[in-house]
């Protein structure tokens, strides 16, 4: 009964998610907007973490089994990877190494940042 | 017989459920992040398809069902996210702030590489989210015109890629700081990066795992000034 519920309030946060995306303005996804409902929930203190423990945890520590359906559809779409194979797997490992080190760095300069505005509460842990 | 087995949707998931948990078998043995449970899965059920000439759309009766609970699933990192909620306010202005650089460099530089290579509009559409974790890249990506699996390929190769090379990146440009490394790792190379993130340390992993929610919103949002 107690998963029954929980499933029930996740599916239940999803559909408003759908519900709200279809009347935003702009494209937004559905499945974010239910994140923030959910997180928005639990931080509003409506719902505890543990009412959802067992559900979100199964999902999220199974989720790459999730995405084998879309993966293997990959079939459909040989063609584009025998085309551009090489190029999409050069854009994400050099798209990768940007994205880290611009990162890293940033972080870095904003934690020494932080230290220098307020010395009383540190930062780190 | 063939037809019996194959035209029930319970072939899809039950094909789905095998190569994925084998894959995962072999992954924990090989202990290399090359040997990704799912890329080793798909690779398994595409070559099992092939080899008995099954029709994708047979599989897909039974995969949809599976795929139909990556939105729950996605909503579900909330919990996760509010776990960590404590070590995110304390960090604030370095994790959002790092994530936000992160994420328009990992979008501006596949624009620009795209562009530079000349590929299409619909391989842009499924390039550009790739740097954040599938679930959400998915949505963004066919939300204007991407192909589902082209992204879940790329968002792969992409976390994989960082996995394999965020230490010797760490080691490189000598980066100190714990949080730096963590929000980096999760940042540029979402879950699967954040494996290798929790072996590196605790807080290695924390940050990067609180840097692939922080990251994925502000992609959402981000996405839609691009393109």
């Amino acid at each position: 009964m107690k998963i029954i519920g929980q499933i029930g309030i996740l599916l239940g946060v999803c559909l408003v998610g759908e519900g709200i995306s279809y009347l935003l303005p702009f494209p937004f996804p559905a499945s974010v907007i239910a994140m923030l409902l959910l997180l928005g929930l639990m931080v509003w203190k409506i719902l505890r973490p543990e009412q959802m423990e067992e559900t979100a945890g199964f999902l999220t520590k199974n989720m790459s089994l999730l995405f084998m359906p879309v993966s293997v559809g990959i079939l459909e779409s040989l063609d584009i990877i025998r085309q551009s194979g090489l190029q999409i797997v050069v854009i994400c490992i050099v798209s990768t190494f940007l994205t880290f080190t611009a990162t890293a760095f940033t972080v870095g300069w904003l934690m020494k940042l932080q230290e220098k505005i307020g010395k009383g509460d540190k930062p780190n842990d | 017989m063939i037809d019996a087995l194959t035209n029930t949707p319970l072939f899809g998931v039950v094909l789905c459920i095998a190569a994925f948990y084998g894959a995962s078998w072999v992954s924990r043995k090989c202990r290399s992040p090359l040997v990704n449970p799912l890329l080793v899965g798909a690779a398994v059920a595409i070559l099992f398809l092939q080899a008995t000439g099954i029709p994708l759309e047979k599989f897909n009766t039974g995969a949809d069902m599976i795929a139909m609970l990556v939105a729950p699933a996605t909503a579900a990192l909330a919990v996760s996210i509010y776990r960590q909620i404590e070590v995110l306010k304390r960090n604030f202005l370095p994790i959002v702030g790092g994530s936000l650089v992160g994420a328009l460099t990992a979008m501006g530089s596949v624009t620009l590489m795209c562009k530079l290579m000349g590929l299409d509009d619909q391989l842009f559409a499924s390039l550009l989210p790739k740097s954040v974790t599938t679930a959400i890249a998915l949505e963004l990506s066919t939300g204007r015109g991407g192909l589902g699996s082209i992204t879940a390929l790329a968002t792969l190769v992409t976390g994989v890629t960082g996995a394999v090379f965020a230490p010797l990146w760490i080691k490189l440009f000598r980066i100190k700081s714990p949080v730096a490394q963590g929000v980096a790792i999760g940042v540029s190379s979402h879950a699967v990066g954040t494996t290798k993130a929790i072996t590196i340390g605790d807080v290695q992993g924390a940050m990067s795992g609180i840097a692939i929610g922080v990251a994925g919103l502000l992609t959402g949002f981000l996405s839609l000034l691009f393109g």
